[in-house]
């Protein structure tokens, strides 16, 4: 009872209704707008936190593919290297089979020439002795010969040794 | 207004020096001193609207520091309600957000000197309780609706016999005592222990040494105790709407984890 002696029912209903008034007032002015920014806040950082999952997820993907296309071009670049050896092997043997017929024709041409030379030598070597003969026997007989005759005979003899 | 035998204990404030320059005998003097808690309450109610309306009349997305400052304060009442009540908790959020400043700025304002704690008064707080329990009983009704409100008061679990109609009876008559003498407990808890900081306060004033009155070291003790009887008044208020709301979540929680069996670890 000695409690109730410090109440008082005007002081109790004035107190409720400044408690009110300060209600109704933060509710409408503060509360509403404070906790909405607060809510806005909270959506625009999720949705900032998406879009940078998001961008992660398309950067993985960015790269996975990017890992698939550098085993591609290394599996292109093995083939290419493959087709350019193969290239390379049948531009060899090419080039093997034409210098083989290159040298055959030098060969042959070389032969020609060895056989036209050595023809030409003998045709030579053939006048050179007829002439060594002729002025040889001249100086051992004194006499010289003119005339068709001597140099068949001549050439007779060398038949004669080319036989031999 | 029967305060007078506490007046005593109590440092001058600024209602109190101009009833006494008016003059107590008069009927505008006598008037100023009977409504004191009342002037500083409406003082209390002008600051934080003041404040409020500075800081939210134009809200910006990045916030200057006074709309930050009551930001973190909303923000973290918002996070202390719903951490309790659950994503429901944010309609109670106003309430018990307003509640909170407001105990909190009367608690406060005893330690400004010529101030008073309207606190101190049985019957701010005992309004104040008043609101809460009025505010619980609508919210319990709105859920339950009366006769699941009822239902509700009489508790569980109930079975055959003895149990359906006598411990009922007797759980409703307890839970209706329990419901009217929360107001009183509440309301008298705060007040006595703002009643007794600034009690302390006042004695202390006049203590000290050399010129260091002990009221400095007092009053830091004053502003914890200031804190956490708001904290307390505001989060027993928040367990009163908690245990009126039904927990749909919580059941949903429990069903999903009694299906995933992981209940007995939780």
């Amino acid at each position: 009872m000695e409690l109730l002696k410090l109440l008082s029912t005007n002081e109790i209903v004035a107190q409720i209704l400044g408690f009110l008034i300060l209600l109704a007032l933060l509710r409408i002015f503060a509360w509403k707008s404070i906790l909405g920014l607060l809510d806005k806040r909270k959506e625009r950082i999720a949705l900032e936190f998406k879009k940078i999952e998001e961008a992660k997820a398309d950067i993985e993907k960015l790269r996975l593919e990017y890992a698939a296309k550098i085993v591609s071009i290394d599996e292109t670049a093995q083939l290419k290297i493959h087709e350019a050896l193969n290239q390379a092997k049948v531009i060899l043997e090419d080039s093997r089979k034409n210098g083989y017929i290159q040298a055959q024709a030098i060969i042959d041409n070389a032969k020609q020439s060895v056989k036209y030379e050595l023809a030409k030598a003998k045709d030579e070597l053939k006048n050179e002795i007829i002439d060594l003969t002729l002025k040889a026997t001249e100086d051992l007989i004194q006499e010289k010969f003119t005339g068709e005759g001597d140099r068949k005979l001549v050439e007779d003899f060398l038949k004669g040794v080319d036989k031999l | 207004m029967p305060q007078t035998h506490q007046a005593q204990y109590e440092l001058p404030n600024i209602v109190t020096l101009l009833a006494d320059k008016i003059g107590r005998v008069t009927h505008l003097g006598e008037q100023i001193y009977l409504w004191e808690n009342v002037i500083f309450s409406l003082i209390i109610v002008m600051v934080i609207s003041l404040v409020a309306f500075l800081a939210c009349r134009k809200p910006k997305m990045i916030p200057d520091r006074l709309q930050n400052a009551v930001e973190a304060v909303a923000g973290g009442l918002d996070d202390f309600i719903c951490g309790i009540l659950g994503p429901r908790g944010r309609s109670y959020t106003p309430f018990i957000g307003t509640l909170f400043i407001y105990i909190l700025f009367m608690n406060l304002c005893g330690i400004i000197p010529f101030m008073k704690s309207p606190t101190a008064s049985w019957s701010t707080t005992l309004g104040l309780a008043i609101c809460v329990f009025i505010y619980v009983q609508y919210t319990a009704l709105r859920e339950f609706g009366l006769l699941g409100y009822l239902d509700h008061m009489m508790g569980r679990p109930r079975g055959i016999l003895a149990f359906s109609v006598f411990i009922p009876l007797m759980m409703f008559i307890l839970h209706i005592v329990s419901e009217l003498v929360r107001p009183i407990s509440l309301s008298l808890r705060l007040r006595s222990n703002i009643w007794g900081d600034d009690l302390l306060l006042s004695v202390l004033a006049g203590l000290g040494l050399a010129g260091v009155p002990l009221f400095v070291f007092s009053a830091l003790l004053a502003i914890l105790a200031a804190l956490v009887q708001a904290l307390v008044f505001s989060l027993l208020t928040t367990i009163y709407f908690a245990l009126v709301l039904t927990h749909e979540e919580e059941d949903k929680e429990m069903g999903k984890l009694i299906k995933e069996e992981k209940w007995i670890t939780k």
